[in-house]
């Protein structure tokens, strides 16, 4: 990976943030969206009740459950996003490495989805305390599920995990992929700048068809 | 009057669901399909009278599906009803072929209109072509 010059880093910073915010924007319009026909659906029943057609209770109950789930949905987006935007605030702070990973891997399950390919988080239970710059870290991880996209067969799962041993978290990331040693190479140079600063490493021997990109995090 | 006929294509299932249900009550027939393949073989196999095409969606995204919609018939009315909107997707839409481009999340009333103004579209086009092929028909045979 070349250096690149702080102008560079910046304008890939940015332009990442804007592909999740543009996600995220996406995915508010659709509970959006789905919470609007409810509330249409509730005002067609309110429209027929004034017709002499009784309320069904049963329906209404089952109604005001689902906007109550599209709502809940909504929340976790919301405040996943919050979390995300905050955390480009801060370029050295403490913070729970679990909740991080579990937030990308969210975020990256609908760009699998699009690909037609699944995505399975494999979290510890605990919290893992670590320092650092918490946006750069988010961004080297999407990275690296980005580059496995490309390659990832279709309608493979592939899965992020993380462990943590001693003083070291991993963050791994696998999946079946076809790609040739060259084509690696090539596409590795594109991986976030930040990839560096945290160990990235990329099994380029794509041992039996599975890739995998891992990140060494010091643990507090 | 026949009632309208639609195709819903989505992959937020719940989203197509409740859609259905209030177009339905409305008197309009609808379909729904949840991704850009499933959508191409109910367009080879009915005839609809309009298309909702949502932009983002699983292995063919929204304007693949356009392209290839309007290869099995290019007089398909089809309207982009999406939540990732964006004026530079909205033109290339409508370069492509597009009926129109509606945000999520969009009126009934404004969707019902559209269904209107399709079938309407549907019924100009299909006369359109009766009488290029009626004026073959009599040029053919020197009339």
């Amino acid at each position: 990976m070349s250096e690149l010059s702080p102008q560079r880093r910046h304008e890939l910073k940015l332009a990442f943030f804007g592909r999740i915010g543009a996600h995220v924007s996406h995915e508010m319009r659709n509970v959006l969206s789905i919470v609007g026909e409810y509330a249409g659906l509730l005002a067609d029943l309110v429209a027929a009740a004034g017709n002499g057609r009784p309320l069904d209770c049963e329906k209404l109950a089952q109604l005001s459950g689902n906007i109550a789930a599209q709502v809940r949905k909504g929340t976790e987006t919301m405040g996943r996003f919050s979390r995300f935007a905050h955390a480009a605030d801060q370029r050295n702070a403490s913070f729970d490495l679990t909740s991080l990973v579990a937030d990308v891997a969210v975020l990256a399950q609908r760009h699998l989805a699009r690909a037609g390919c699944t995505l399975e988080a494999r979290l510890p239970d605990g919290a893992i305390p670590v320092t650092g710059d918490p946006f750069g870290l988010q961004h080297a991880v999407f990275s690296a599920v980005e580059l496995l996209v490309e390659f990832l067969k279709k309608g493979e799962s592939a899965t992020i995990k993380l462990d943590a041993e001693g003083s070291t978290a991993v963050i791994t990331i696998q999946g079946r992929a076809t790609v040739t040693t060259s084509e690696l190479s090539a596409r590795i140079s594109r991986l976030s700048p930040e990839s560096k600063q945290w160990k990235g490493r990329v099994d380029t021997s794509c041992t039996e068809g599975l890739l995998s990109l891992a990140f060494e995090i010091p643990i507090q | 009057m026949a009632h309208e006929k639609v195709l819903l294509v989505d992959d937020e299932q719940e989203f197509t669901q409740v859609l259905s249900q209030r177009m339905e009550a409305r008197g309009i027939v609808v379909d729904a399909a949840g991704n850009g393949r499933e959508a191409l073989e109910k367009a080879r196999a009915e005839s609809y009278d309009a298309i909702f095409l949502d932009l983002l969606m699983p292995e063919m995204d929204g304007i693949e599906t356009l392209r290839h919609l309007l290869e099995i018939n290019p007089d398909l009315q089809i309207i982009l009803l999406t939540g990732y909107a964006t004026v530079q997707k909205g033109i290339e839409a409508v370069k492509l072929g597009a009926m129109d481009f509606l945000e999520k999340p969009a009126e009934i009333q404004k969707l019902a209109d559209k269904i209107r103004q399709a079938k309407t579209n549907k019924m100009v086009l299909l006369k359109k072509r009766a009488e290029e092929r009626i004026k073959g028909i009599l040029e053919a045979k020197g009339w």
